[in-house]
C-alpha cells in the first residue's frame, strides 16, 4: 500500500497536511483545516483509510495535530473518526491521540465531542 | 447639487464607537482571506482572543457568500453573497456583527434557530451541535452548525435582528460579543 503525503499550505485556504505512513502504521494530519471543497478533499483520506483499514491487523497509530478546523470540516473529521471506530470495532489495534495547545480550551470541547460522537477512545494531549 | 457618491462622512458619522474593521461588499475567498488575516493577527487582542475572533468571523463569513439572497460576480465566474460586517471595539469586549439580505420565508426558521441556541446551556448546546453533525450534509456545509459553533466559541446568545425590507427580503443582523 502506497503511503499518502499531502504537503499542507495556506493561499486564500488553509489546507490541513496528511501523512499516512503504510509500513510503519503511523498516520498524521496536522495544521489548519479551512478548504474550498471540504468533501473533494477529504474523500481520498477516507478512501485510503478505507483501503487500508480493510485486511490489516498491524497496530495503528493515528495522530491528529489540527489547531483550527471550521464546521464543515468538522463534518469530514467526524467520518475519519467514524472509520477508525470500525476499524477497532472489528479487532483492529488502535491509539488515537490528539494533540491541542493547552491555552485552546474551544479545542479540547471538540474532541470530548468528538468522543462521545464516535465513541471512540481518543486520548487528548495538551502541549 | 446633487451627490453623486455615496456620503462617505455621513457613513463615517454613524458610528459611535470604536470600530475596528467595517465593509460592505462581496463576501467572496479573497475577502474571507484577507480580512481573517486581518482579524487573526490584530495586534492589542491576546492570542486565544483573536482566534475566537477568527473563528466567528469565518463561520459568519461563509454564512454570507453562501447564503445572503443578495449577490453579485465580483470575483470571476464566481458568484458570491453580499453583505455587511462590522467589528466594534468596546473597553471589556469585541462586538461583531455581520448582515445579509435573506429571503422572508427563511426569517422564521433562522429566528427560531437562534432562539433555541440562545436557550440552551452550554452543555445543552454541545450535545445540539453533536446531533446536528449527525444529520446529512446541505447542499454547501451547513450553515446550523456554523451559527451553533459562533455561540460557542462567543460564550454569549446570539443578538438577531431582523428589518423587513419589502413583501420578499428582509435584511437579517446577527450580533455577537467577544470577551477580550
Amino acid at each position: 500500500m502506497e503511503n499518502l503525503y499531502i504537503e499542507g499550505y495556506r493561499d486564500d485556504f488553509f489546507v490541513p497536511s496528511v501523512k499516512f505512513d503504510a509500513a510503519a502504521g503511523k498516520l498524521e494530519i496536522s495544521g489548519e483545516s479551512y478548504l474550498e471543497d471540504t468533501i473533494a478533499f477529504y474523500q481520498p483520506i477516507c478512501d485510503w483509510l478505507n483501503e487500508f483499514l480493510d485486511d490489516d491487523t498491524m497496530p495503528v497509530t493515528f495522530d491528529f495535530k489540527l489547531s483550527y478546523f471550521n464546521t464543515s470540516s468538522s463534518r469530514s473529521i467526524l467520518d475519519i473518526l467514524f472509520i477508525l471506530k470500525d476499524f477497532e470495532d472489528r479487532g483492529g489495534k488502535l491509539k488515537v491521540n490528539w494533540h491541542y495547545d493547552k491555552d485552546d480550551l474551544d479545542m479540547k470541547e471538540e474532541v470530548e465531542d468528538y468522543i462521545i460522537e464516535s465513541e471512540l477512545k481518543i486520548n487528548i494531549i495538551a502541549e | 447639487m446633487q451627490n453623486q457618491h455615496p456620503d462617505i462622512h455621513e457613513l463615517f458619522q454613524l458610528y459611535d464607537t470604536d470600530i475596528l474593521l467595517s465593509y460592505k461588499g462581496p463576501f467572496d475567498k479573497l475577502i474571507l482571506f484577507t480580512l481573517g488575516t486581518y482579524i487573526e493577527q490584530i495586534l492589542e487582542a491576546e492570542i486565544a482572543t483573536a482566534k475566537k475572533l477568527f473563528k466567528i468571523f469565518i463561520e459568519l463569513a461563509q454564512n454570507i457568500a453562501y447564503y445572503s439572497a443578495e449577490t453579485d460576480g465580483y470575483t470571476k465566474g464566481e458568484s458570491v453573497g453580499i453583505g455587511s460586517l462590522v467589528i466594534g471595539r468596546y473597553e471589556k469586549y469585541y462586538n461583531f456583527v455581520t448582515g445579509n439580505v435573506i429571503d422572508n420565508q427563511q426569517v422564521t426558521p433562522l429566528v427560531e434557530k437562534c432562539k433555541t441556541i440562545n436557550l440552551l446551556s452550554r452543555d445543552k448546546l454541545r450535545e445540539y451541535k453533536r446531533l446536528q453533525r449527525s444529520q446529512p450534509r446541505g447542499d454547501r456545509g451547513s450553515a446550523h452548525i456554523g451559527l451553533i459553533q459562533v455561540a460557542l466559541y462567543s460564550g454569549k446568545p446570539l443578538d438577531v435582528q431582523v428589518t423587513q425590507i419589502d413583501d420578499k427580503k428582509s435584511f437579517l443582523a446577527i450580533g455577537v460579543k467577544i470577551q477580550k
